[in-house]
């Protein structure tokens, strides 16, 4: 066995920091991030409770606004935000019955079904999923 | 006399229903083909694509006479026949079935029917009432002989050619003498609905009629235009019927909307209209300096403030971007910002201080966080390099020792 | 008893004594190519570490995976670095296989009885090439989208077997979906094993003939034949590449981080100015060059069947060199080397001047 020199302590020591440059990094990147995936097919669209019933929330869904209503009877309904006439974003009307583009007054119905004004197609449908008090959106499954 | 005409309408279409089921002859068309002088075959040449033809209603339908008589006694004026009708007299021929509920519902349940009484209304019918003989009626704009529906893109009264079938007749050498201006068709192709409607297609946005109507053609009164533009512009309709502005406007005896917007030639409105300086729409009526702007002064200068700080942060997010940094969730954030601006700019037309500050604070709230995205951004692009730095340092250290350790050995 | 002697005992780890005492490297002024084998394993190996780290994270599927790495880059600690490490670490592989490559070429290292070790040197470095295209396409972007299509195209075009090949690589006459499933498999799974054998028989080669002396040193009988050993005096040595290497990497990835691009969309129109990787570069420019017809036979084709021509004759220089690696016939091998080195670099360069059409 050789006789550690100086040279082999610092060397050893050195080495030690190099180590753990590389494995900080690493174990850094095997622990989980706060979302665990991306948000694009599906979504936490909302804490369970957070939107009354009549009520509505904007929430960001794979880079496009969508809308998140819960009926009077407490029941969710999520579709795409953004108005098919010229890309404004909706809200829900305060009487609850409607999906309405205050850009050029466009109507929807809670269907998403454009009923009303210039937009000429639907709202995309989302699914929506209830799970241990988060409500969860999904994209619908392409038929 | 109109009486006795309907009867005599009705009886030849009835016989003449009778004869098209059993895919008689039509001896108006067969003849009329065949002729030298094109004055007299065009009418058969439009009938292939012709809605009244398609139905089943052919020449005798209007002009009367007998279809079924090959020879030139089908013209007699005793089995029915009129000849081609006056000007004046085309409207009440076409209204004597368009305007005929029970006959309109034999061919389509839920049928348009015409009204006379709006008809009546309309500048057109006043004009022709006096005389005008140039003054559109039906087949001006619907064809003669070869009409087509008005949901076929051919048709001159399909959504995208109504702006230049108007224009046919609104143009400066027919309205030679009148006392109307021209220059509607000129300013409306310009204006960002005859944009959307000529070159985009889009169908949704307005051509004439939406505006002034369709039999009823007329300009909209003064207290009325901004009913018509509020039909798809709700929004900022509802706002500005409640705002201060607008009753000030009444008391000028102003239009609202066309004031600041103009009609025929709307631009999309810029941010630079919103300033009392020359060159601003509000210097129309205000002055710099006045109570009113002093009144407006705060908003408009957050306002400006809004689109500033929006600026900023798409800058700083597109530094980022430029150097390597994914900057996704930082432009949804500047998107929804972006979105309270166009609120922020509907929400001016109620020229309410409170109401536009609640908006503006909303807005640069989102702004901010888009701008701290794009900050922690650079600030992680900083760090990244400082990161490699020292792994270098640490790296050029440990190959300096090994190297060291190399000439230890071969002592 | 130590620890490392219980070891020994239960692992047999005296096979390694011979390693360690007995292994010498020799020293001449040619010994500076022999660590371009090392460079290139120890780049592999951080390939396999970065590319397990990714595996993690990554989707192999047309909806989810542009998604999935664009999640890597931005939402996972560090995701952005091990992603940029792959990435330069595999063009940096490519590279260094490269050297190590013409350098054993010109050392003619491919002598009796190391035609084997030459052999399979051959297929790793055709495996390295086919890792780097399986990878390109991984992203899902639109240049990798559209440099696969391209690529597949020209290998379609292969006389007989190109049209059956094409649809093996991509799962179908398009490239779609299936044909990323594929490729991943490809990637993480067919190749790494093809890889690990051929890579176990070229490492146990190496070992088993030692390092191969260029003819010049063997000739020159004058100077005295110095030796290293390979413990721990070569080792280190390699070592110091290694760092170097690693400090390379992290400059890199900080630097110049590797850019995600636009998702996939097979219905746009191809970007302007797609080129492949670069260690395609001179095969791209080639076939740019060809005219559309040459005596009446289909330029592409031309230049495929060229290609194929010259890796095969590159592949058998052992057999077709003189066996002692001197006179003549040796020297237009060296000339056929140098000659093959200038094109490659010429052809490489040409591509990022934009030449051709």
């Amino acid at each position: 066995m050789k006789r550690r020199t100086f040279l082999d302590v610092v060397i050893a020591a050195s080495g030690a920091v190099l180590g753990a440059f590389v494995l900080y990094p690493i174990a850094r990147y095997l622990v989980p991030p706060k979302s665990p995936e991306a948000a694009t097919r599906r979504v936490v669209a909302a804490k369970q409770d957070e939107v009354p019933p009549g009520g509505f929330k904007i929430f960001p869904f794979g880079g496009e606004p969508g809308i998140l209503i819960r009926g009077k009877d407490g029941a969710y309904r999520a579709l795409s935000a953004v108005c098919t006439h010229l890309g404004c974003t909706v809200q829900l009307r305060p009487d609850g019955q409607s999906i309405w583009c205050a850009c050029h007054n466009g109507f929807y119905d809670l269907e998403g079904r454009n009923v009303s004004g210039p937009p000429p197609r639907p709202l995309e449908s989302y699914v929506v999923h209830v799970i241990d008090g988060d409500i969860v959106v999904e994209k619908a499954k392409s038929a | 006399m109109r009486a006795a005409l309907r009867f005599t309408l009705l009886a030849g279409l009835l016989l003449f229903g009778a004869t098209a089921a059993k895919a008689a002859k039509d001896s108006c068309v067969e003849c009329h083909r065949g002729l030298d002088e094109a004055r007299l075959r065009a009418p058969t040449q439009g009938f292939s694509h012709d809605i009244h033809a398609e139905r089943g209603l052919s020449c005798a339908a209007c002009h009367g006479g007998d279809p079924a008589d090959p020879e030139p006694s089908a013209m007699d004026p005793d089995k029915g026949f009129k000849g081609a009708p006056t000007r004046a007299q085309i409207a009440p021929l076409c209204a004597s079935c368009h305007a005929n509920v029970a006959f309109m519902k034999r061919y389509n349940p839920r049928p348009y029917v015409f009204s006379m009484g709006e008809w009546q209304t309309s500048v057109h019918a006043k004009l022709a009432a006096q005389g005008d003989a140039k003054v559109a009626t039906c087949t001006s704009c619907h064809g003669v002989h070869g009409i087509r529906p008005p949901r076929d893109p051919a048709s001159p009264v399909f959504k995208t050619n109504v702006p230049r079938t108007c224009a046919k007749c609104h143009n400066a050498d027919y309205m030679k003498g009148h006392a109307i201006r021209t220059d509607q068709f000129a300013l409306y192709a310009k204006s960002v609905h005859g944009v959307a409607l000529l070159e985009k297609g889009d169908v949704s946005a307005p051509a004439c009629n939406d505006c002034h109507g369709n039999h009823g053609a007329a300009p909209p009164g003064l207290k009325d235009v901004a009913m018509v533009c509020g039909t798809c512009h709700g929004r900022e309709a509802e706002l500005f019927a409640g705002s201060r502005m607008k009753s000030g406007m009444d008391a000028l005896g102003k239009p609202g909307c066309v004031t600041c917007h103009g009609n025929h030639g709307v631009q999309q409105p810029t941010d630079a209209m919103l300033s009392a300086a020359a060159g601003g729409t509000c210097a129309g009526c205000h002055q710099p300096g006045s109570v009113a702007e002093q009144g407006t002064s705060a908003i408009v200068a957050n306002f400006r403030e809004l689109q500033g700080s929006l600026s900023t942060a798409d800058s700083l997010l597109k530094l980022a971007e430029v150097r390597g940094m994914e900057t996704g969730p930082g432009r949804e954030g500047l998107k929804a910002a972006q979105d309270a601006l166009v609120g922020v700019r509907a929400g001016l037309h109620s020229f309410d201080p409170k109401q536009i500050g609640a908006v503006l604070t909303e807005g640069a709230a989102l702004s901010r966080k888009a701008m701290d995205y794009g900050r922690e951004a650079l600030r992680d692009w900083h760090n990244r390099r400082v990161g490699m730095a020292l792994s270098l340092v640490v790296i050029l250290i440990l190959i300096g020792l090994v190297v060291a350790k190399i000439r230890q050995i071969e002592k | 008893m130590s620890a490392s002697d219980w070891l020994r005992d239960r692992l047999g780890l005296e096979a390694l004594d011979h390693v360690i005492e007995k292994k010498r490297v020799p020293v001449h002024r040619h010994t500076f190519w022999y660590y371009w084998g090392g460079m290139t394993l120890f780049l592999f190996g951080v390939q396999v570490g970065t590319g397990i780290l990714l595996v993690l994270y990554y989707r192999p599927s047309a909806d989810e995976a542009y998604e999935s790495v664009r999640f890597l880059m931005t939402q996972v600690s560090f995701g952005w670095l091990i992603r940029s490490i792959h990435s330069w670490s595999g063009n940096l592989l490519v590279g260094a296989a490269m050297i190590h490559m013409f350098s054993a070429f010109m050392l003619k290292s491919y002598r009796r009885p190391r035609e084997v070790t030459w052999l399979t040197g051959m297929a790793l470095f055709v495996l390295c090439l086919a890792f780097g295209f399986s990878g390109y396409l991984l992203p899902w972007n639109q240049l990798a989208f559209f440099a696969t299509k391209v690529g597949t195209d020209i290998m379609s075009s292969v006389p007989l077997v190109g049209p059956f090949l094409g649809r093996l690589l991509r799962g179908g006459d398009q490239i779609t979906g299936g044909t990323l499933t594929r490729f991943f498999g490809f990637h993480v799974a067919i190749l790494p094993l093809c890889m690990t054998a051929l890579l176990g028989i070229h490492l146990f080669l190496v070992q088993w003939h030692g390092m191969s002396v260029p003819p010049g040193v063997e000739q020159d009988t004058a100077a005295p034949k110095r030796e290293m050993k390979f413990v721990p005096a070569f080792l280190l040595r390699d070592l110091v590449g290694w760092l170097a290497a690693l400090g390379a990497l992290a400059l890199l990835a900080a630097l110049f981080p590797w850019e995600l691009g636009l998702k996939a969309d097979p219905y746009a129109f191809a970007p302007a100015g797609i080129k492949p990787e670069w260690y395609f570069g001179y095969m791209f420019q080639t076939l740019r060059m060809i005219p559309a017809r040459v005596f009446g036979i289909e330029g592409e084709l031309l230049g495929i069947v060229g290609f194929g021509l010259g890796a095969l004759v590159w592949a058998l220089v052992p057999f077709l060199d003189a066996p002692d690696g001197r006179g003549p016939r040796a020297r237009v091998w060296n000339v056929i080397g140098v000659l093959a080195m200038v094109y490659v670099i010429i052809f490489t360069l040409l591509v990022y001047r934009g030449a051709g059409s």
